[in-house]
């Protein structure tokens, strides 16, 4: 048994060292006094986050780097959920067309579209090159199939076709059975896919270098910069980028698990509670009237 | 009513009339057309030719929405985010009700299809029957002229199967609810409808009462269809040297029809009534209460025929040498399946 056990363990073990040394490495070095020739740190200080948490710089770029993902993704679901979900509930033979949409972006190297983007955008009707706006652009169609996968999964998951017959069966027009019917349903799914696409836009380089450069610095814009005077400021850039991608990425996975239902029980019943009261003041008011309470 | 699909006929001239009040079964294999029929009737799915009327109303224009019918679909298609409760009242509230006048709708639709106390659950937290209980009372509480259940037993297991069928029943009665069931399970069939309605490849088989229809299946299609009927023909029975059939070209006869002993008796008196062949068991399975034999009858090829378990059929060994009694008037002439 033990036997059994050792190998698979001491290969996860390796693994993990293997994936965190770097992590580990830059957490040490953003803490360190003076790095230089010994094996560890010889002295600790939080001067270097202190020094990137008060440069109006680092402040103003993380405000831009959020900026364009809050918008980037906002955006995207907004166009993107609805025409989703309209194409495999209504135009399922469409759907083919989608799917190749959404692997176009793989298809095509950053730097190759940078080029194209820069060309097409820097001058004519659209002079975007060197805004937030082109940026956002791009960054549109990077995400699309990250959220094409997951919210046609989800879609697939609770069978919205039939959920939408069911609901216009039952008197819901189409937009009211997606709003209340579905929306609902598949929102677990998309916030994994919205968290998802923020992640990658944050972390985004090559597009922002090329197309934006020192125009609008974003955070990674700002990381390039600072690895060019101290080593030490970058790190602790790094870890501050870390520690918030870990942050998402707990939350995307904690969305991943949620059911519906889970976690609402309480506003359920009270509710409840006040439908039994309702209830009683219908049965109230039919007696009054001399009525049956109900048709059946 | 027709309707094709990519040039397939997939409903060919169907036409039907349901009484009020009535639970009409659609029977037949997958590929019928009866969920199609079924959807057409509801709305979700467009027809090409003829119409539709529900309560001399023709509705064969309107939204499903505005057809007045209840629907209940294989899956359920419960909405997950909602609770029991909610899921029962959300056509009510599509109907621009108030809370204070669906909540005893809905409460009283809750007792009838007995899921007390279980209002605040979700559909996740359900069993399969109680997600099946959920969906009819949803369908049923809007009062629709006619209750559509598209195979609404097909994944639950057996015992669960056979008590809510039951439940279907009563509830249908107690509502007086004209109720169209689709489903390809002919025991279900047999045992939930005042008519049942045989199709196959987007047509009309037979129609009638179950007992008609299992009694005088009327094509060899429904004959096979409803049980395991044996389907000779004419040509084949005077191959086989028989003679004294009545007229017609195809004959069905029930497996149970059949008397089965062993060659060396000579029961007395079976002789002018029936028609006696001679078989030698292929091979016996059980199947509850009745022994299932079958018999290479020469000529005649394979013979099913069922037996209880009695004395005599508790005697007979697979390779035994058999007589088969055939009773005339058990043999039924079919026309020839469309």
């Amino acid at each position: 048994m033990e036997r059994g056990k050792l190998w698979p363990g001491s290969v996860v073990a390796l693994l993990l060292v293997y994936l965190f040394l770097p992590i580990a490495a830059t957490l040490l070095f953003s803490f360190a006094k003076q790095w230089q020739s010994e094996l560890l740190p010889d002295a600790y200080t939080l001067a270097w986050y202190k020094q990137i948490f008060t440069d109006v710089r680092f402040l103003e770029a993380i405000g831009r780097s959020v900026f364009i993902g809050v918008v980037s993704v906002a955006l995207s679901l907004l166009v993107l959920v609805p025409a989703i979900f309209v194409l495999a509930v209504y135009f399922p033979k469409w759907e083919r067309a989608m799917q190749a949409a959404a692997l176009l972006p793989f298809a095509f190297p950053p730097v190759v579209s940078a080029i194209g983007l820069m060309k097409l955008y820097s001058s004519g009707p659209l002079p975007i090159t060197g805004t937030p706006w082109i940026l956002i652009g791009v960054y549109l169609t990077i995400v699309q199939p990250y959220i094409y996968q997951s919210v046609r999964g989800s879609l697939r998951t609770i069978r919205a076709g039939e959920l939408v017959e069911a609901a216009e069966m039952l008197g819901a027009g189409r937009w009211t059975a997606f709003r209340r019917v579905i929306l609902p349903n598949i929102l677990p799914g998309t916030m994994v896919a919205a968290l998802l696409s923020f992640s990658i836009i944050f972390g985004e380089f090559v597009m922002a270098k090329m197309l934006v450069g020192g125009e609008y610095e974003t955070v990674q814009m700002y990381l390039y910069n600072e690895m060019k005077s101290t080593g030490q400021t970058a790190s602790a850039v790094v870890i501050a980028y870390f520690a918030l991608i870990l942050v998402l990425s707990g939350l995307t996975l904690k969305l991943g698990r949620w059911k519906p239902g889970r976690g609402r029980r309480q506003t359920q019943r009270r509710n409840r509670h006040e439908l039994r009261s309702d209830r009683e003041r219908a049965e109230g008011l039919s007696a009054a009237a001399g009525a049956e309470p109900g048709p059946y | 009513m027709r309707k094709a699909y990519q040039q397939q006929p997939v409903l060919n001239r169907v036409h039907i009339e349901i009484g009020e009040g009535e639970l009409v079964t659609l029977l037949g294999p997958s590929g019928c057309g009866k969920s199609t029929l079924l959807r057409a009737i509801a709305g979700l799915t467009s027809i090409d030719e003829g119409s539709i009327e529900i309560g001399g109303r023709d509705v064969t224009a309107l939204p499903p929405k505005a057809r007045q019918v209840g629907m209940v679909f294989q899956s359920y298609a419960l909405f997950p985010n909602m609770t029991v409760f909610e899921n029962i009242a959300f056509g009510l509230k599509m109907d621009g009700m108030k809370r204070a006048d669906y909540t005893p709708l809905v409460e009283e639709m809750i007792g009838i299809i007995a899921l007390e106390g279980m209002e605040d659950r979700y559909p996740a937290q359900l069993s399969g029957g109680q997600q099946q209980r959920v969906a009819l009372g949803r369908a049923l509480v809007k009062r629709p002229k006619v209750l559509l259940l598209d195979e609404p037993l097909s994944a639950l297991d057996a015992q669960i199967r056979r008590s809510l069928r039951g439940e279907i029943r009563a509830i249908q009665r107690k509502l007086r609810m004209t109720t169209v069931f689709v489903t390809h399970d002919q025991e279900e069939a047999l045992t939930i409808s005042d008519r049942i309605i045989v199709m196959n490849r987007g047509g009309i088989e037979q129609e009638g009462a179950p007992e008609d229809i299992y009694a005088a299946p009327a094509t060899e299609f429904v004959s096979r269809f409803i049980g395991s009927y044996n389907v000779w023909e004419r040509t084949r029975l005077s191959d086989a040297g028989l003679a004294g059939w009545p007229p017609g070209e195809l004959f069905a006869v029930r497996p149970e029809a059949i008397v089965i002993r062993p060659a060396s008796e000579e029961p007395a008196g079976a002789e002018s009534s029936c028609i006696v062949v001679s078989g030698r068991v292929g091979s016996i399975s059980i199947l509850g209460s009745i022994k299932r034999f079958e018999v290479d009858a020469g000529a005649l090829g394979t013979v099913t025929v069922d037996a209880l378990h009695d004395a005599h059929s508790r005697r007979l060994q697979e390779a035994a040498d058999v007589k088969l009694y055939i009773p005339r008037e058990a043999c039924s002439p079919l026309r020839k399946s469309s």
